[in-house]
């Protein structure tokens, strides 16, 4: 958590794209941006890549505002998958609330999947968190793509661990905002107890959902 | 006044639009907006606080309107935090719209490279301000710190590793565990439900043999009796063929039921579902059982050398070495699948017993040779295996406290090398 301040009545959660360099997260995040309305989120800022040496990432901000008059502030990054930029996905993992880890489905980025899901249980561990409980979910992107990782193998591997896989094709929009929402689930299930949200703000995990995503009418 | 400030640095902290903007970079926009007749220009914050302003005075606050429009909104990551709020003096509404637009636009950009300078320089920055003495001792202690706090990332960084490391081989474990029972299940099965049935063909055709003996017997009788007359019919039915090929027919009969019989009590000695405990197990018995197991895999061209050494019995798992000498000769198998030439060799060294496995395929490479234990590791293509055999025997024989390695030949192949500590075993007799 970024931030809590009981006085101001004021909440800053983060949540991070994780992945290979290429997989999609700054896709997810348009999508995103596309598929929600833009009332309760911000602008997607996009720092740009192409003359900016140190940091790449982007970020889509959410508004919350919970009934004892909490307002939450979700912040939403992708880091860099490059494996020079280790440093910056240290940065952008701090005091994350929740991780998605977007994979390449295509058969040659198998490798890059693996290293980058090792290089997040190591970086979690630097800046203090835990992959056995930091609320974690798995997207299998570019299904639409031949030369893929077929799904039952990709369960195959991914089930035991217990974790949540979706499988999706952010360029195209689907699959993305149900790895979100679980996401959003499973955040709103790990600091629920801890500051009372249903208990001491009357927001619920239902409204806490229902305040993040607004699909468009269009679109639903 | 000596004053250390330090910057932690966290992507996503909050900052304010003073964070951001400074009033070396709002005036001369709003002076310029006053130049071009506008009558009094401000940056306000979400409240409508003026932040930096010019021109005529004005009541303050501004009132923050409903809905400020939209295009003279600053934004900091995204979310609107103040408003460039421009008041008429000589110019057209409309004009003054544009040009807030204008300086909300220039101010927006400013802010983002701001932030993304300020993202930049911060990380892992410290500003200190302090003088020269205690500017060395700070660094004297910083580094000391910095140490400190490399070496407890460097073993938190191991520590997770380890963890996760334990993780993977733990379920890859489980994996072969259901695995190996499942196999010992069908095997038990199918050896229950063939070894009634083979083992009356085997004592019928035993039997039918000797009625054949008798009935040759006879007819050789009745043709001395009567020569002249069966001789005829003797020739017409060619029975000196016959009672020779129904023989031999009988014979060939009896070797491949015997083989059979061979073949499930091999499988179910492989399985072990009798002892699934730990036992005496003669190593290289156990390796030949696994190859006949294994005899339809095995390339029809490949060359098989045994050298066996006179081995002690080991204290173990018979069902789990099979699985570890399975894995190897697999792995052997689809390394070369044609032109195999595999020598396994086995020998007693001091506390160790060895098992080489030599093949002459195309080795490994040198940068995965750390790797090929990891789980889900696989050169091969999808569905020709997990990439976990050679982990499953990994662990296996370092859970006995024994060692795998793995080498390249010079003339070309790898050497997979398995040594176990005898531990327990006694010399050439079983317990
Ligand atoms: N075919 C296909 N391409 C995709 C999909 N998602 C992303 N891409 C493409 O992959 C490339 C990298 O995407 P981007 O979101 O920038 O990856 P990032 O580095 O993870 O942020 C772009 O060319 C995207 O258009 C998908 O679902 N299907
Ligand atoms: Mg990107």
């Amino acid at each position: 958590m970024i931030e809590y301040d009981e006085c101001e009545k004021r909440m800053v959660l983060k949540l991070v794209y994780y992945g290979p360099a290429l997989s999609g997260k700054t896709t997810n995040l348009l999508q995103l941006h596309d598929l929600l309305q833009p009332e309760g989120r911000g602008d997607l800022m996009v720092l740009d890549t192409k003359d900016d040496r140190t940091i790449f990432f982007d970020l889509l901000p959410f508004f919350l505002m919970a009934p004892s008059g909490l307002r939450i502030k979700l912040k939403v990054y992708t880091v860099p998958g490059q494996v020079k930029h280790d440093a910056t996905r240290k940065a952008v993992l701090q005091r994350a609330d929740g991780v998605a880890f977007i994979a390449d489905s295509q058969r040659s980025e198998i490798t890059n999947n693996f290293n980058s899901f090792q290089n997040l249980e190591k970086n979690l561990g630097f800046v203090g968190l835990d992959i056995e409980h930091i609320p974690l979910v798995v997207q299998f992107n570019k299904r639409d793509l031949g030369g893929i990782v077929a799904e039952e193998e990709v369960r195959r591997v991914w089930n035991p661990s217990g974790i949540p896989v979706f499988m999706s094709s952010a360029l195209h929009g689907t699959g993305v905002l149900e790895t979100f929402v679980q996401l959003a689930d499973r955040t709103y299930e790990h600091i629920d107890s801890r500051y009372g949200l249903a208990g001491n703000h009357g927001l619920d995990k239902h409204m806490f959902l229902s305040q993040l995503v607004r699909r468009r009418s269009d679109y639903s | 006044m000596n004053l250390t400030t330090e910057i932690e640095f966290l992507v996503g902290a909050e900052k304010r639009l003073t964070d951001v903007l400074d009033e070396a970079q709002t005036q001369p926009l709003l002076n310029s907006a006053v130049k071009a007749g506008v009558g009094f220009a401000a940056i306000v914050d979400d409240r409508g606080v003026p932040l930096w302003s010019l021109g005529t005075h004005q009541p303050l606050p501004i009132p923050v309107e409903e809905d400020w429009d939209a295009t003279c909104r600053l934004l900091l990551e995204g979310e609107p935090v103040g408003a460039v709020c421009l008041i008429r003096g000589q110019v057209s509404s409309k004009g003054c719209g544009i040009m807030a637009h204008l300086i909300a636009e220039a101010l927006n950009s400013i802010i983002n490279n701001n932030l993304k300078r300020m993202l930049t320089t911060e990380i892992h920055t410290r500003v200190v301000n302090q003088s020269y003495d205690e500017l060395l001792e700070s660094n004297r202690r910083l580094t000391e710190s910095e140490k400190k706090y490399r070496d407890l990332a460097e073993t938190l960084e191991r520590r997770v590793q380890e963890r996760s490391g334990e993780l993977k081989r733990a379920y890859a474990r489980l994996i072969q565990q259901e695995k190996m029972a499942s196999v010992g299940q069908l095997a038990a099965g199918v050896a229950h439900e063939i070894n009634n049935p083979i083992s009356y063909i085997l004592s019928n055709l035993n039997m039918l043999r000797r009625y054949l003996g008798k009935m040759a017997s006879m007819l050789e009788h009745y043709r001395e009796l009567h020569a002249s007359a069966g001789s005829e019919k003797w020739q017409e039915l060619k029975l000196d063929m016959v009672l020779g090929d129904a023989g031999e027919l009988l014979d060939q009969n009896v070797s491949g039921a015997e083989k059979i019989i061979q073949i499930v009590s091999d499988l179910k000695g492989f399985s072990h579902v009798d002892d699934m405990g730990e036992s005496a197990v003669d190593i290289n018995l156990e390796i030949d059982r696994t190859l006949g197991v294994l005899s339809r895999e095995i390339p029809g061209d490949a060359r098989i050398v045994k050298e066996y050494g006179d081995l002690p019995t080991f204290e173990g798992n018979a069902a789990q070495l099979c699985q570890v000498v399975l894995n190897l000769l697999r792995n052997a198998f689809q390394a070369r699948p044609r032109g195999l030439q595999l020598v396994i060799t086995t020998e007693h060294k001091g506390e160790n017993i060895r098992i080489r496995f030599s093949d002459n395929g195309p080795g490994v490479p040198d940068d995965i040779r750390n790797r090929i234990f990891e789980p889900f590791f696989t050169t091969r293509d999808v569905g020709q295996g997990t990439g976990l055999g050679l982990t499953v025997a990994y662990d296996i024989v370092t859970g006995y406290g024994g060692t795998i390695e793995v080498e390249n030949r010079r003339q070309g192949g790898a050497v997979f090398l398995v040594q176990l500590p005898v531990t327990g075993g006694t010399h050439g007799q079983l317990r």
